[in-house]
C-alpha cells in the first residue's frame, strides 16, 4: 500500500488502526535493522522499534506531506537511537569507549558473526566511529540510503554527509588493517 | 603479507547480526497496536468520542475543562454567610448556660464585658446578677477605669 493510501486511511478513525497496522508491517523490518545496527542489542532494538511506532501513532495527525513518510520515520527512529546512546552514557557516568567497549562485547557475542572474522573485524571498527558517523555509515554502506534523503533525516547537508562518510570508510579500514596486524 | 582491508572489496551483509526470533515481525505489529489502544473499559463509554474529535478541538476543550474547574473552585471557595452557622448555634445555647459557663470557666470575662451585657439584654441579666440596672452601673463606675481604650 502506498504512503499516501495509507495516510488518507489514517485520517478517517473507522479505519485509522487498520492503516497504522499497515504502517507498522510496511517499514517495521527496516526501522528494526536502522536502530539494531545501533545499539545491537535486539532487546533495546525492540523496545526502541516499539518506542518508534508509539511516537509515529501520536504525531502521525501533525505529519506534514510535503516531506516523505519513509524518511520522517526514519528521522523519528535516528533522534530515539542517539537518545538512547546518550541517556546510557549519563545513566552510568560512562565515557565514550566504555559504551563502545559495551557494543564491541555484545557484537563479539553475537551469533551471526560467529566464524566471521573478517565482518567482526568490521563491525568492531564500525562501533569505534562517534555515533553521528555511525549512523551516516549504516544510512549510506547498509541501508543505500540516498545522500538527499539523509539530509532530510539528519538535517545535515549532503556535502557534509558525503565528507562524513568518506572519513568513515578511512577510519574503518585504518581500524581494520590495525587490528589485523601480527602484534 | 596480508593485503590492506578495502571497504569497496568486501563482501557486503545487508543484515550483519543475528536476526530476531522468527515470529518477532509477526508479533511486532500486535505489541504496537496493544500500546497505541487505550486500555479497555478506561472511560472509553464516557469519553471515547473525544477521539473521534480533531486535535484542535480536543485541545480547547480541555482548556475550557481546566479553566471550567479553576471557575468552579473559586466559586465554591466563597464564604456563604459567613457568620450564620456560628451565630445560629450559639442561639441555640440558653443564655444562662452559656453565662455560667463562661463565670465558671478560665474565661476572662471582665465588668465591662458584663456591663455590655447588660445594657444589650436586661432579662437575662436580671436572673442571675439580682441587681437593678441602675445598681450595676453605681457597681462599674466604682470599679477602677484601668482599661483606657474605652
Amino acid at each position: 500500500m502506498e504512503d499516501q493510501e495509507i495516510l488518507a486511511k489514517f485520517a478517517d478513525p473507522a479505519a485509522r488502526n487498520v492503516a497504522f497496522n499497515q504502517l507498522v508491517r510496511k517499514y517495521q523490518s527496516k526501522i528494526y535493522w536502522h536502530v539494531r545496527k545501533m545499539v545491537i542489542d535486539h532487546d533495546d532494538a525492540d523496545d526502541l522499534t516499539q518506542d518508534v511506532f508509539v511516537k509515529v501513532w501520536n504525531h502521525l495527525e501533525n505529519f506534514r506531506r510535503d516531506a516523505s513518510l519513509y524518511t520522517w520515520i526514519y528521522r523519528i527512529a535516528t533522534n530515539e537511537c542517539l537518545n538512547f546512546l546518550s541517556s546510557k552514557r549519563r545513566r552510568f557516568f560512562l565515557p565514550l569507549n566504555d559504551v563502545g567497549a559495551e557494543l564491541a562485547q555484545k557484537v563479539e557475542a553475537d551469533p551471526g558473526l560467529a566464524g566471521d572474522e573478517i565482518e567482526l573485524r568490521l563491525q568492531k571498527a564500525i562501533l569505534r566511529l562517534p555515533d553521528k558517523q555511525r549512523l551516516v555509515f549504516n544510512m549510506k554502506y547498509y541501508d543505500e540510503i540516498t545522500y538527499e534523503q539523509m539530509a532530510d533525516i539528519t538535517g545535515t547537508s549532503v556535502g557534509a554527509l558525503k565528507a562524513s562518510y568518506h572519513h568513515a570508510v578511512k577510519k574503518i579500514e585504518q581500524y581494520v588493517n590495525e587490528e589485523s596486524r601480527p602484534d | 603479507m596480508n593485503t590492506p582491508f578495502r571497504l569497496d572489496d568486501h563482501k557486503r551483509r545487508p543484515q550483519p547480526l543475528a536476526p530476531p526470533p522468527a515470529d518477532y515481525f509477526e508479533r511486532l505489529p500486535r505489541q504496537v497496536m496493544a500500546r497505541v489502544q487505550p486500555p479497555a473499559g478506561s472511560g472509553s463509554a464516557a469519553f471515547g468520542w473525544l477521539a473521534f474529535l480533531p486535535m484542535p478541538l480536543r485541545t480547547a476543550l480541555a482548556s475550557v475543562a481546566v479553566l471550567g474547574g479553576f471557575a468552579a473552585s473559586f466559586f465554591l471557595s466563597q464564604p456563604t454567610a459567613p457568620a450564620s452557622v456560628p451565630i445560629a448555634a450559639l442561639e441555640a445555647v440558653p443564655h444562662t448556660e452559656m453565662v455560667q459557663y463562661l463565670l465558671a470557666s478560665d474565661s476572662r470575662l471582665t465588668l465591662t464585658d458584663l456591663a455590655e451585657l447588660s445594657a444589650a439584654d436586661h432579662t437575662l441579666t436580671d436572673s442571675f446578677l439580682q441587681a437593678s440596672p441602675g445598681e450595676l452601673q453605681d457597681a462599674l463606675d466604682a470599679q477602677p477605669t484601668e482599661e483606657n481604650y474605652l
